[in-house]
Parts: C-alpha cells; structure tokens; sequence
C-alpha cells in the first residue's frame, strides 16, 4: 500500500444545540490514498458531509472535539487560520450540492472559476481567466470563451456543475471532496457529473471523495467506499465485497431497500423499519440496533467497534463479527 | 482534455439548445437597468433629482449668468418685491433674490442630504454587516446598540446635538446621520443573514478566501441593490428632517441660504409675502416627491416581484 495522502483519525465534531450536544461526527477514521475514488454513503443526517466540512475546517458552527486530520504529515485540526486557506482551494477543493447557489450571482463564470488563482497563485485577472477559459472547456463547457462571460443564472444545473468542478480544479488540488455532487441534478445530468469526475479523476489524478446517499452512484465510481450511520463508520471495505456480502445489518437493509435490474420481478422493495435515530439521543449500543432485523442482546448495551470482518472488510457489529451470515428476509 | 469526444458527445443537446438562446447575455445590473428605463415616472424623477443637483453644483454660474445677484447681497431699497421683472422670483425682508438663495439653497440642502446618506450608510453597511457575518456576541452587542439608538426620539436627539455642536452643514449631516445609521445596519444585517446561507459563501471559503474578502468582495455586492433603495428613499426623509430642523431656528444658519431656513424666514411675511413660502415649500416638496419616486422605482428595477 502507498503512503496515505489524507488520514481521518478518531475524528469527533459536535454541534451545541438547545438540547445538548449533538455528536455528528463521532470518531470516524479513514484514508485516502493518491488517485483513488473513495465513496462515502449515508443517509441524511448520519455526518457525512460533517466528516467533510471538518477536514477542511469549515465545520462551524459545529467544533471538532477531538481528533486528527493527517495531510502531508500536517494535522489539519491544529493548524492556523492562514495555513487552513492555504490548503483550502489549493490542495483540498470541495465542490457543493446545490450548484444553483454555489456560484455567486452577480459575478460572471469565468471571474469565480480564476478566483482560486488569483488568491493562490496571485496571478492577474487577464492570465488567470485565461487559464479558467481552459478548464472551463475541458470540464465540457461548449464555447468556454464566451460562457466565461455569462453570469451564473444563465447556465443550467449540470453546467453548473461542472462550473463548480472547473473552480475546484483550477488550481490542480490533491484532494477533490465532492459532497452529493449529483444530489440536486436530475437523473440524466447526474451521469454526466459522474461521468466527469471520473475522466477528472484519471486526467489529474485527483484523489477523490465522493460523499452521496446514493448507492448506485457509488457502485460506478469507488473502488472503496465507507458506510456511515449517526456518526460512526459502520462498515468499510472494497465496493465490490460490501455489496456483494454486506457485513453490517444497516448496508445489507440499505442494498434490499434499491431496486435492482437482476431481482425477482414482483419482488417488493424493503423499506429500512424504523427512523433514523435522533442525534442527540442515540440509543444504547449499536445505534442501529432498535431497526436491526439481526439484533441480539449484547446489542443494546455496548457499542461495537469497527474491526476486521471477512478478509477485506471492516464492521461494527456484534453479530457479522461473531461470524454470522446476514440472510434472509 | 478530459476524454473531449466523449464529453462533447454528452453535451451535445443542452448546449444545442444553450447556444440557441434568444435572449442576450444580459447581468441582473443591466436588466435591472433595462427595468428602470421602461417605468417613465421613475425615470422623469431621476431625471429632476439630476437636474437639481447640476443646479446645485453649478450654483455660481447661474447665479452670475441667470440672476446676476449673489445671495448675501442686501439690497434695503428692494425689499418684499413680488416676482417679476429683475427678481424672478421676487426678494426677501432684506431686498435678497430669491432665486440666487434657493439656487444656492440647494446647494446646501442637497449637499446635507448627500452626505447624511453617505455617511449613514457607510457606517450603517460596516456596522450591519459584521454583525451578520460574524454573528454570536458581535452580533448582539450591535444590534443592541442600535436598538438604542432607534429606541431615542430622534427629534429630541437632533435638539441636544444642535445645541451642542453649531450646526453647520457638515455637523448637521453628521447630526442626522447619527440616528440614520441604525436603519440602515439593521436592513444590511437582515440581507447579509440572508445570504449568509447560500452556498457560494461556503464555497467561497472553501477556495480559502479570508472574511474580509468574502464580506467586501461577495457579500456587498449582493447587498448593493438594498443599500441603493435605502440610499434612493433616504435623500427625500432627510431633506424633510433637515427641513424640519431649519424650521426650529436649529438647522443651517441664516444667513447662509437652505430651502429650510427660508422657509422659517418667510413665516413671518406670509400674508403680504406670499411668494416666500411658496418657492421654498414648492421646491423641499417636489425633491421629496421626486426621491421617492425614484426610489421606489429603483426598488421595482431591482426586484421585479415587488411591483
């Protein structure tokens, strides 16, 4: 294995709410190696995008508690407010959900795409567009000379997009953080996006993660992907083995709720019984445990640690680490 | 390039249909201006107001060129002459042009007006918008301090402060704007909260721009359109402010001219003088109109939806 370029250790962020403290990211470890796509899936709420934000530092008004961020053998939770913005933009880019707000509505295109460059690189206005004319035309923006001039409301959704991609590649970062970057496009649009972040994968060679609620999205982009529930991670492995032989009774539920080309016909979907439980009441245990089909005594009373289940996949459950098979109905 | 075929392939019916838009490259400032142009009223507004300020500016030379007095010169033997002939306007108690004063009044008056508005928003805009952006204490130490300053009766405000200091214009735009500030950080504050929210304020800290940048480069722009309207609507409340002021004998003082003052002076003379109350009063009550208009105008340029 390569050296890991970006290491999430024991990584906890809280948020202050009326109720208490709400533990959205709550002890989280993973790395990320050069080149590689990673997934991140969740649902809503289970801290995903937490995880992100804390990496870069822009968490707040949530507080990172505890913890490490490993980047180039620098903590990224210990370092400065001016080192932060160095690594920010530069090193680590972050591309949004919603590309209809991300881009500044009285700017035009081309000025925010350079804006990266002119910050880092403290290049001029006249060679800094010039090269963002270029990434725009390379992200699949038709005549980048002449959107470069347009303002952001005269562009659609998935161009967007791939506006947003071009600002967080200008300036050829290591790390590329996409949060549900597919999230707010409509179907169509999404295999564009996807489509692009891989070929900007490959072409730059930039380390990827790709954070969404979407299984499909990520069974066509990761090799590697990490599963995350109120908090924690709960499973993690190879794409391919995890959907294969979930080890965790919340994957395996999340893989039965999709519908899928190869099932039974008439085979209904099965919804995940149960809600998501409440941040800042988490129950006892294995947080999943009261809408876990496989549950077992232990599991209410103590939490399970993610350890090696299988010969490529991690878990964090009692039962899969005892040694069953997740099966049935 | 980023596998070009492929991409070009992918792209190929949005940016058909992109590249067939009717509609020309136009920016929310060239449209907004586009709107302004279209409402007649509004712009015949603007247009007056602009009028008035060249009168201002130029003052001197109309004075020399069209009255041919200055508005100090005394003249006892031409006193309370009705309008007509030499004075066009008719002359004051002391035989002064009316014409000349209120061609030099606006000077005065729209230079209080002018600089009130100025200085209100510029600390108003500061003071809003750190409040927003930084929020937390910050946030509530200055509104706090603004409810106070809104929570005093500013007419009683503006009694103290022009005892206490001599009104000059200067001191009275500073006096105004003392309490004109309030509104305005509020109404910045509310806006920057707004847009606070939106993501490209994330993403824009996320390419590592410092809170400076992020407030002075893409926060104000976006509050720019409010600050306008405020700015727009503030002109025609502080001549009538300033108005009042004159009129308490605690404004601009004679004999330096100002549509208020006159106005106060021609109180006295208002059953043989007619023309003395008229002018002025004409005049304070058509900028006002005139700045409103405008304002409001502007206010639909830039929000259509509110029309």
């Amino acid at each position: 294995m390569t050296q890991p370029l970006l290491e999430v250790q024991d990584l906890h962020t809280v948020f202050s709410t009326k109720e208490g403290w709400v533990k959205a990211v709550d002890g989280v470890s993973f790395e990320l190696h050069p080149g590689e796509t990673l997934g991140i899936v969740g649902e809503s709420g289970c801290g995903k995008s937490v995880t992100a934000l804390s990496i870069m530092r822009l968490q707040r008004p949530g507080l990172i508690k505890s913890g490490r961020v490993m980047f180039k053998g620098e903590d990224l939770t210990k370092a400065t407010e001016a080192e932060m913005r160095e690594v920010r933009g530069r090193e680590i880019a972050m591309i949004f959900q919603d590309p209809m707000t991300s881009l500044n509505p009285v700017f035009r295109t081309g000025w925010q795409v350079a804006e990266p460059l002119r910050l880092h690189h403290g290049w001029n206005a006249k060679k800094s567009l010039t090269s963002a004319i270029n990434m725009l035309g390379k992200v699949g923006i038709p005549s980048a000379v002449d959107r470069a001039e347009d303002y952001p409301h005269q562009f659609s959704g998935g161009m967007r997009q791939r506006v947003m991609i071009a600002m967080g590649l200008t300036t050829t970062p290591e790390v590329l953080i996409a949060d549900e970057p597919t999230t707010a496009l409509d179907v169509t649009i999404q295999a564009q996006i996807l489509d692009l972040l891989r070929h900007v994968n490959q072409e730059f060679g930039t380390a990827t993660i790709l954070i969404t609620h979407n299984l499909g999205v990520v069974a066509g982009m990761c090799k590697r992907i990490i599963v995350m529930y109120a908090g924690r991670i709960v499973e993690a492995g190879p794409t391919t083995d995890v959907f294969a032989h979930p080890k965790h009774p919340y994957t395996w539920a999340l893989l039965r709720s999709i519908p899928r080309l190869d099932a039974e016909r008439h085979e209904p979907l099965k919804p995940i019984d149960g809600l998501p439980p409440n941040l800042v009441d988490l129950p006892s245990g294995c947080a999943f445990h009261p809408r876990c089909a496989f549950k077992i005594e232990k599991c209410s009373r103590d939490v399970p640690a993610l350890q090696r289940v299988g010969d490529t996949q991690l878990s964090a459950c009692w039962v899969t680490q005892a040694g069953t098979e997740l099966k049935g109905a | 390039m980023i596998g070009p075929s492929r991409v070009a392939e992918l792209d190929m019916p949005g940016a058909a249909i992109e590249g067939a838009s009717t509609r020309p490259a136009q920016s929310y400032w060239n449209e907004s201006w586009e709107r302004l142009r279209a409402n007649r009223i509004g712009m015949a507004a603007g247009i007056l107001i602009l009028i008035f300020a060249l009168i201002a500016i130029l003052a001197p030379v109309f004075s020399a060129v069209l009255t041919h007095f200055q508005p100090q010169t005394i003249d006892l033997s031409q006193t309370f002459s009705p309008p007509g002939g030499k004075h066009l306007l008719g002359t004051d108690e002391l035989g002064r042009d009316t014409l000349t004063r209120l061609i030099w009044g606006a000077r005065v008056t729209l230079g209080v007006a002018l600089l009130t508005v100025a200085v209100s928003l510029t600390v108003g805009t500061a003071v809003g918008m750190m409040a927003g952006y930084y929020g937390g204490w910050l946030d509530d130490l200055l509104m706090r301090l603004v409810d106070t300053v809104l929570a005093i009766p500013a007419i009683f405000l503006f009694i103290l402060m022009s005892i206490l200091f001599r009104p000059t214009p200067v001191s009275l735009a500073l006096i105004i704007a003392s309490v004109g500030w309030g509104q305005v950080a509020r109404l910045v504050r509310g806006e920057v909260l707004s847009v606070k929210q939106r993501d490209f304020i994330l993403a824009t800290r996320s390419i590592g721009a410092r809170h400076l940048r992020l407030m002075l480069r893409h926060l104000l722009p976006n509050v720019l359109p409010v600050l306008i309207v405020a700015a727009s609507l503030g002109v025609g409340q502080i001549i009538l402010i300033e108005a009042a002021l004159d009129f308490l004998g605690l404004g601009i003082q004679p004999p330096t001219p100002s549509w208020g003052n006159q106005l106060t002076n021609a109180e006295s003379y208002f059953f043989h003088s007619i023309w003395l109350v008229n002018f002025p009063g004409l005049l304070i009550f058509v900028t006002v109109l005139a700045s409103n208009v405008f304002g409001n105008a502007i206010r639909d340029a830039f929000d259509p939806r509110l029309k």
